[in-house]
């Protein structure tokens, strides 16, 4: 079986984060790491792997060279091989550019799964598995929660869904994104480590993959950024006084209906 | 000169100080407290393989680079000092000699489950009367038909009383002084062999630390380590620049974990209606603090790269390490201070940076005797 997987590198959620003058642009402290959900993605595919004959893990990122050392931390947690499809002149802030691009790196390399986190934790779009799917023709689920092996040509795989949860037996080939809480994703072993030290890691130039070229260029984004601002400060916190349980529940209907307007 | 990590170095560093931070950190906080060895982390965090960095292949390990190691050491006592401490026993110091000297079996035996975390390694040089001053060992050896009869109590030993085997400095001939020392192997079960105090430490808790007793100890003759008697001090130098560094990184692993949080807490605490890093006093901290961690950093892995080139490191070694413990005290001091009263509750991190800062100061050699080898060494003999 082939798991091919998507993962993305991102700000690591303590890294400093500001906002420019010009309120466009980010600068970020040199932090990164794989994608918080494209950690479950791999490790259910080690998961698969080591319940399985015959299988080759491949993970794929669009980015810059710095992106390689989210490659290599797959590769460290077991990933076989990995590959760089390099973004800098692709339109990197457009889900629908990337993808195309991811996709057509699937159809290239030939796949029976993909996987892939949910979401990515910086744009929080979660719109890319779904529509490498559809590009691919594939059916995919969303969210995965567990995911059981049927047989080479099949999975079945549970979801949340409003009240309860969702059962699916999916033939391959087929796409799942991932949701904390499919599995615990391993510390790499330090030989996975040194063996992803001195991994190869090939770059490939979307220009060599069969997508309209005019479709991933940057001036081909459909998403424009307006502005980015800060969250607002939280107001602080109120503490209602009271003599007794009863007083205080007084008080606080005072206040939501006074001063919180709620009620 | 190109001071940066190589891309492997630097994916090392970050996939160790990750793993740091998933494994270890989490748990620091209840290590301290209770004060007993992590049983359960010991087994999870040896499974990953760390423990054979820095010996080669064929003994099961990763043959790392002084770089890679000194940014092991660093990251594991940046998580946890007490757990470092043996891990860091196993991996260094309380194996050493098995793997130079220990025969076939005694490898097979000892080595290579220490390498992967089934046996616990320590290595017994102070006594009571002998700490720096290896030449007033009192724990003798001495030839008793084909073995050697072991007769002394070790203190302050490192995974002392949980340990598996321990490579014991004795005395052929206390009339010889230095020349007379060599090691030996003892392993539990051993008659005569038994653990005794335990010492209750003011920081590096977790690790247990205590007192090992020889009361007419047999061995057989293979369990001397070494290639020629009366040589024991000498063995040692080969490792002793590394140890120091070694020390010298923990320092750093400390002193950062500590800045870290004074700097995160100088953000956020509002005094005056400001965040605390506004002010000027505050601020010059930080620049003193930066300044300092920065000059200790590039001692300690200069100090690594000329070990890793085969290059004199012996003066630079200690001064690493004196340097950068030196630092660590000074910086957990100044994180206190930035904290002001929290920093006396045990529920803040600093005040655990503070307790575990001080043995540095004087475990892998005071620096009173550092002092003075480094004159030494820089002066010659005259």
């Amino acid at each position: 079986m082939n798991i091919l997987i998507f993962i993305k590198q991102v700000a690591d959620t303590e890294a400093r984060i500001i906002i420019k003058g010009d309120h466009k642009s980010l600068e970020i402290e040199n932090k990164y790491n794989m994608n918080f959900f494209d950690e479950f993605a791999v490790e259910e595919a080690m998961r698969i792997k080591e319940k399985n004959k015959d299988v080759q893990i491949t993970v794929c990122t669009i980015g810059s060279q710095k992106a390689v050392e989210a490659l290599r931390t797959a590769i460290a947690m077991g990933a076989d091989r990995a590959f760089l499809l390099d973004g800098s002149k692709a339109a990197t802030n457009d889900p629908l550019a990337i993808s195309r691009i991811l996709s057509a790196f699937a159809k290239k390399e030939g796949f029976d799964m993909i996987l892939c986190g949910r979401q990515a934790i910086d744009d929080e779009s979660a719109n890319v598995g779904a529509m490498a799917a559809e590009f691919l023709g594939i059916p995919h689920v969303s969210a995965i929660l567990k995911m059981e092996v049927v047989d080479g040509n099949a999975v079945k795989v549970e979801n949340e869904i409003e009240g309860g949860r969702g059962i699916f037996e999916v033939k391959l080939p087929a796409l799942f994104t991932t949701q904390k809480g499919l599995n615990e994703p391993r510390v790499p072993l330090i030989t996975g480590v040194m063996k992803a030290m001195k991994a190869s890691i090939p770059v490939v130039d979307p220009a060599t993959l069969d997508i309209p070229q005019e479709a991933i260029a940057a001036e081909a984004s459909k998403v424009t950024i307006l502005s980015y601002e800060s969250p607002q400060e939280r107001p602080p916190v109120k503490i209602i006084e009271g003599e007794t349980p009863e007083e205080k529940i007084k008080n606080l209907v005072k206040a939501l209906k006074e001063d919180a307007k709620v009620l | 000169m190109d001071f940066r990590l190589t891309e492997e170095q630097e994916f090392f560093k970050k996939t160790v100080a990750d793993t740091i931070d998933r494994m270890v950190v989490p748990k620091a906080q209840e290590i301290d407290e209770k004060d007993e060895f992590p049983w359960e982390l010991w087994k999870e965090f040896t499974k990953l393989g760390y423990v054979g960095l820095r010996y080669p292949e064929e003994v099961g390990g990763l043959n790392a680079d002084k770089i890679m190691c000194m940014t092991f050491y660093e990251e594991i006592a940046r998580g946890s000092v007490g757990f470092a401490q043996s891990v860091i026993m196993n991996i260094l110091m309380g194996t050493y000699f098995l793997y130079r000297f220990g025969s076939k079996e005694i490898k097979e035996r000892c080595l290579y489950p220490a390498i992967r975390g089934e046996k616990i390694a320590t290595m017994c040089f102070t006594e009571d009367q002998s700490g720096s001053d290896l030449g007033a060992t009192r724990t003798t050896a001495v030839r008793d038909g084909d073995g050697w009869r072991i007769n002394g109590t070790k203190m302050w030993i490192t995974n002392g009383p949980i340990c598996d085997f321990a490579t014991v400095l004795a005395t052929m001939d206390p009339s010889k002084g230095l020349k007379g020392l060599n090691f030996f192997l003892v392993e539990k079960g051993t008659p005569g062999f038994a653990s005794g105090q335990i010492i209750h430490k003011l920081g590096c808790r977790g690790t247990v630390t205590g007192e090992l007793v020889f009361d007419n100890v047999w061995v057989p003759y293979e369990n001397f380590l070494g290639a020629e008697l009366g040589k024991g001090v000498f063995y040692v130098s080969d490792i002793l620049d590394e140890v120091r560094l070694m020390t010298g990184a923990m320092a750093l692993g400390i002193t950062r974990g500590a800045y870290n949080e004074g700097l995160e807490f100088a953000r956020k605490r509002v005094a005056f209606g400001q965040p605390i890093g506004n002010f000027q006093l505050i601020r010059e901290k930080f620049a003193e603090m930066d300044t300092l961690m920065n000059a200790a950093r590039l001692m300690v892995y200069y100090g690594a790269w000329l070990l890793e080139n085969g290059m004199d490191a012996r003066a630079l070694a200690a001064e690493a390490k004196m340097y950068a413990t030196e630092v660590c005290a000074k910086v957990v001091d100044e994180v206190t201070r930035i904290y002001g009263a929290n920093a006396f509750a045990y529920e803040y991190a600093p005040q655990r940076y503070f307790r575990d800062a001080r043995f540095l100061l004087y475990g892998g050699g005071t620096h009173e005797v550092l002092k003075d080898f480094i004159g030494r060494t820089i002066l010659g003999k005259l």
